[in-house]
């Protein structure tokens, strides 16, 4: 199984992708890059 | 399965880090995909160009605001938005440049929230739409009561006008040039929809469908394996006509973002589609829309039958009950709902989820006739509008 999760884009579809993922395989190295300053699920 | 409601909070990097072990970097932009070698390339502020390789990638680059080719459209007081962020630096340049005109253009979701947080500032408001009524999502006779909205806000509504171009003097917006002639305004905010940013995607050869949206399975997978695609910059099935389609909403991004991540986990789960289902608010009137419109089921080759009823939102006596109006659209064969809209005062809007419940489920009209909805004279009268429209439909079709 895959170990090396990359995301591009911090918003909330990415993020919900991340953190869904790291929860079901704990063992994913999760990196995402946002070329904005924040995160955010809302927007 | 583990399902993460927390992750619908807010968090900041340090927070992804410390609670998930999730390494967020910001002010990170991916500028190229090697989708051969699995890696993406990454700049930072002030730091050399880095490879990273990646096992499974998501592109979730969402979207951006259309920007027409018009000249000057990169002047002072010109403002192309798509979301709050947008609405900061608008507020910035109100308050240090005093702007007294504003003209929006567009009359969709961003336009008339622009139109009437701007009468709310006490700036003198016209808004201008190709079409006959604003918002397109609805069919017209619906988008005329929101139309009625606006102008009762005191926005000055030049539908059925089009733009050619902007006039500038010293850099700043002077006046938008439209076929009816030119309009002053010393503020002009584009409210011409999203498009999804999928350059990225594209270039490293991830095929492309709806509106430049990036073609995705039902799993949402995209056209090369181990990456995959979410959110605003990807394609969503529409849940009606099993078609793909273009719908930039955080609804479905979120939705998208959390199978996305199960799947490339090991599950194996198909994402359904989508209804398209909003809601907004002009004023006090509520407006929300699900499914197919006339329009879009015409596109669509899909025949269809469609009723308006006019009701109340609560019984008569109540001092602030509303009139609501509700359009129902079904199949005329098998009577099966494709869609509705609402526009209506206090506790209107809402009452779309009942509609698009109903869609997901594939109910015909007779079935909502039947549905056990909650009663009380200070929330509906025995018939919920959204029932008393079904039955009118139900009568129309046995004519």
């Amino acid at each position: 199984m895959a170990n090396r999760l990359v995301i591009i884009g911090g918003d909330g579809a990415g993020m919900s992708a991340a953190s869904q993922a790291k929860r079901r395989n704990p063992t994913l190295r999760v990196r995402a890059f946002e070329k904005g300053p924040v995160t955010s699920y809302s927007a | 399965m583990v399902d993460d409601t927390d992750a619908l909070i807010a968090r900041t990097p340090e927070e992804f880090r410390r609670k998930l072990d999730i390494e967020v970097h910001t002010e990170h932009q991916v500028i190229e995909i090697d989708a051969k070698n699995q890696r993406v390339a990454v700049q930072a502020q002030g730091a050399p160009l880095r490879w990273e390789p990646y096992d499974e990638l998501v592109i979730a680059t969402g979207s951006a605001p259309i920007v027409p080719s018009w000249d000057g459209v990169g002047a002072r007081g010109v403002f192309a938005v798509k979301s709050l962020e947008d609405g900061v630096r608008i507020r910035q340049y109100i308050d240090s440049e005093q702007p007294r005109h504003a003209v929006v253009v567009g009359g969709g979701y961003i336009g008339i929230e622009m139109a009437e947080n701007l009468r709310h500032l006490g700036i003198e408001t016209t808004l201008i739409e190709q079409l006959a009524e604003v918002m397109p999502s609805l069919d017209p006779d619906m988008g005329a009561l929101v139309s009625q909205g606006l102008r009762d806000l005191g926005v000055r509504l030049l539908l059925q006008h089009s733009v050619s171009g902007i006039e500038v003097k010293s850099g700043r917006v002077r006046a938008l040039q439209t076929n009816a002639g030119i309009i002053p305004c010393d503020l002009l905010i584009l409210g011409l929809g999203v498009r999804p940013v999928s350059e990225l995607a594209h270039a490293a050869g991830v095929k492309l469908g709806v509106k430049n949206a990036i073609r995705v399975d039902p799993y949402l997978k995209s056209s090369i394996p181990s990456i995959w695609a979410v959110g605003d910059v990807a394609e969503s099935t529409n849940l009606i006509t099993g078609q793909p389609g273009y719908v930039a909403l955080a609804t479905v991004a979120n939705k998208q973002g959390r199978i996305a991540g199960l799947n490339l986990s090991g599950a194996s789960i198909p994402f359904p589609g989508v209804l398209g289902t909003a809601i907004t608010r002009v004023g006090t009137l509520e407006v929300a829309r699900t499914g197919l419109t006339l329009a879009e089921a015409q596109n669509a080759q899909v025949d269809v039958v469609a009723v308006r009823i006019q009701s109340e939102t609560k019984l008569g006596y109540f001092p602030d009950v509303s009139s609501i109006t509700v359009k129902l659209i079904a199949d005329p064969k098998s009577g099966r709902l494709v869609g509705g809209q609402i526009v209506g005062g206090t506790g209107s809007g809402k009452r779309i989820d009942t509609i698009a419940v109903a869609a997901t489920a594939k109910m015909t009209i007779h079935d909502m006739v039947d549905l056990d909805l909650a009663y009380a004279p200070p929330f509906s009268d025995v018939w919920d509008p959204v029932q008393i429209a079904a039955r009118a439909l139900v009568s129309k079709m046995s004519q």
